[in-house]
């Protein structure tokens, strides 16, 4: 199968770009990169694998004001799925956008900036695509985000007291 | 393109009132009958799936899937079922694994019985639309027999499957496929053969494989342009049976544009599918072996995860569905997980196919790539 695949695709990539964390195995290949070589990875893949499909890309909130970007590519000629994944510090996290080299990514990155407030540096059409006009700017996806009291300030009903801490219910 | 005839452009609004426009609505700029802009506009069906999900524990997570597209609910909660599984390490019995297999395509049959209705209504064949949808409640009526419901079927978990096969179950799936095979020629003469078809749907919304693949389209739209990408064959899942059944991935080849396709093509290529599917449902019918439908240990092994993070992928009516998972340490609930629609990308493909094309083939594009407003807004 393509066993070979991902080890020449990995090679190959090393050779170029040697700061680059790859891991093949018989399937797959993990990429980690950093956010600044985000664009050389993707017009890297897309150059060397002439089916590129683009799966999904996503973000991960790790906590801490530490985001992770995830883009996940399907070869079929290959039979390979390439994870590429970077590590974001900083609010708002910042990372060049892909869409103008892969027109499929185009959305995906729309809904993550408005779901994890991730900024695409350079992305045509930052518009919220999913949410509604009041929940714009307050990135539901996080985990910071309050799901059953964010609505109750509209609502205009009281506000619940605070639970009490850990220690006092033990 | 002159300044005044920019004057003259008008931008309407498809849906989101439209009858046919169910839970979407997009942004025309016309000059004359040409569009020459389109804007899709998302998010009149958003559910926050995969906010929901990360307060679902792991039993209870197919049953949010399956709500995402009720035409496909056994295909869609497979995706989260696969990963689970692939963090957890269990072991699907044979006998569920093959239990599994029937139903998606069964699945598959009634979810693409149901989009021939709709888009020869959306034609104006309005004889068209309900002569599938009958069809479409046996099947129906099978899954009902099966498990209690007609859409919300609730049959995949963790390890296996919820309900096992009756006599009564077999049976009614069987009346169920005698009946399309049955029918299927006549639809096929009814939609293939007659002019008014024809002629509203040939050399409509054409795109070459490399332009769909771009956009990310994949399944029957993109296996319409004459490329085989089918996840049942490219990456056989171990807890699927499709190795057991002999069938290949059907494709479409237009003659006058090679490479390409149009709607009419991928018409074509959904009643391939649905003969693929029965296919390899009548294949494995006979293979089914005795034994049990769940390990006895699923339920407990998916009550705490340990830390990890999997991809479970599926090829769904309207191609490619994932789910990416992400698990921390004793976790009774998801981290993280990433829902792939495919109509994500068909409906973003919209923007690019339909400039340059006539206004009243607008909703021929669109339904031509049978999307599904719950896939796109989760």
């Amino acid at each position: 199968m393509s066993d070979g695949e991902a080890m020449t695709l990995a090679r190959e990539l090393v050779n170029k770009m040697p700061d680059i964390e790859v891991v093949p195995s018989i399937d797959r290949l993990d990429i980690k990169a950093a956010p600044e070589k985000i664009r050389d990875v993707i017009r890297f893949l897309d150059e060397y694998i002439n089916d590129l499909f683009p799966e999904s890309c996503f973000g991960v909130d790790l906590r801490n004001n530490q985001y992770e970007m995830i883009y996940i590519f399907w070869s079929r000629n290959k039979r390979l799925l390439v994870q590429v994944r970077v590590l974001l510090e900083g609010e708002p996290p910042e990372i060049d956008t892909v869409s103008d080299i892969i027109a499929g990514l185009e959305w995906h990155e729309r809904e993550t900036h408005e779901m994890f407030g991730i900024k695409f540096k350079g992305h045509p059409d930052l518009r919220p695509l999913l949410l509604p006009d009041e929940l714009v700017g307050r990135y539901p996806m996080r985990k910071s985000f309050m799901t059953d009291r964010s609505r109750l300030a509209e609502s205009g009903l009281p506000q619940p007291k605070p639970r009490p801490p850990k220690e006092a219910n033990e | 393109m002159s300044p005044d005839i920019l004057d003259e452009a008008i931008e309407i609004w498809f849906g989101p009132q439209h009858v046919s426009a169910h839970g979407w609505a997009a942004k025309l700029t016309l000059i004359g009958d040409y569009i020459v802009e389109c804007d899709p506009h998302a998010g009149y069906f958003h559910r926050s799936a995969e906010k929901v999900l990360e307060f679902r524990n792991f039993r209870q997570g197919p049953l949010v899937m399956e709500r995402l597209c009720m035409l496909e609910s056994f295909l869609m909660e497979y995706p989260y079922v696969s990963a689970v599984e692939q963090i957890a390490g269990l072991e699907v019995p044979e006998r569920a694994r093959i239990m599994r297999t029937i139903l998606m395509e069964a699945s598959r049959i009634h979810s693409l019985q149901f989009w021939w209705g709709q888009f020869a209504a959306e034609l104006g064949l309005f004889t068209m639309l309900l002569w599938p949808w009958v069809d479409r409640e046996y099947f129906l009526d099978a899954f009902e027999e099966l498990t209690g419901s007609r859409h919300a079927v609730s049959f995949n978990t963790p390890g296996g499957v919820k309900y096992d096969f009756t006599d009564k179950f077999l049976k009614k799936l069987d009346r169920a496929l005698l009946r399309i095979e049955e029918r299927l020629p006549k639809f096929k003469d009814m939609l293939l053969h007659g002019p008014t078809f024809r002629l509203r749907t040939k050399n409509v919304g054409l795109f070459s494989a490399e332009q769909g693949l771009r956009w990310g389209l994949s399944g029957p739209n993109i296996k319409a342009c004459g490329v085989p990408m089918d996840l049942r064959k490219d990456k056989p899942d171990s807890n699927l049976a499709y190795d057991l059944a002999d069938w290949e991935v059907p494709t479409v080849h237009n003659e006058e544009h090679p490479g390409q396709s149009d709607a009419y093509d991928r018409m074509v290529q959904r009643f391939l599918e649905v003969e693929t599917s029965i296919n390899i449902i009548r294949q494995l019918l006979p293979q089914i072996p005795e034994g049990p439908i769940i390990d006895p240990k699923a339920r407990a092994k998916a009550n705490r995860l340990p830390e990890g993070e999997a991809y479970g992928r599926v090829e769904g009516t309207r191609g490619i569905t994932s789910l990416w998972l992400k698990t921390t340490e004793k976790a009774q609930t998801a981290y993280r997980a990433k829902i792939r629609g495919p109509c994500f990308a068909s409906y973003y493909a919209l923007k690019h196919l339909v400039p340059g094309s006539r206004f009243a083939d607008f909703i021929v594009i669109f339904g031509s790539l049978d999307p599904y407003p719950g896939l796109w807004d989760r």
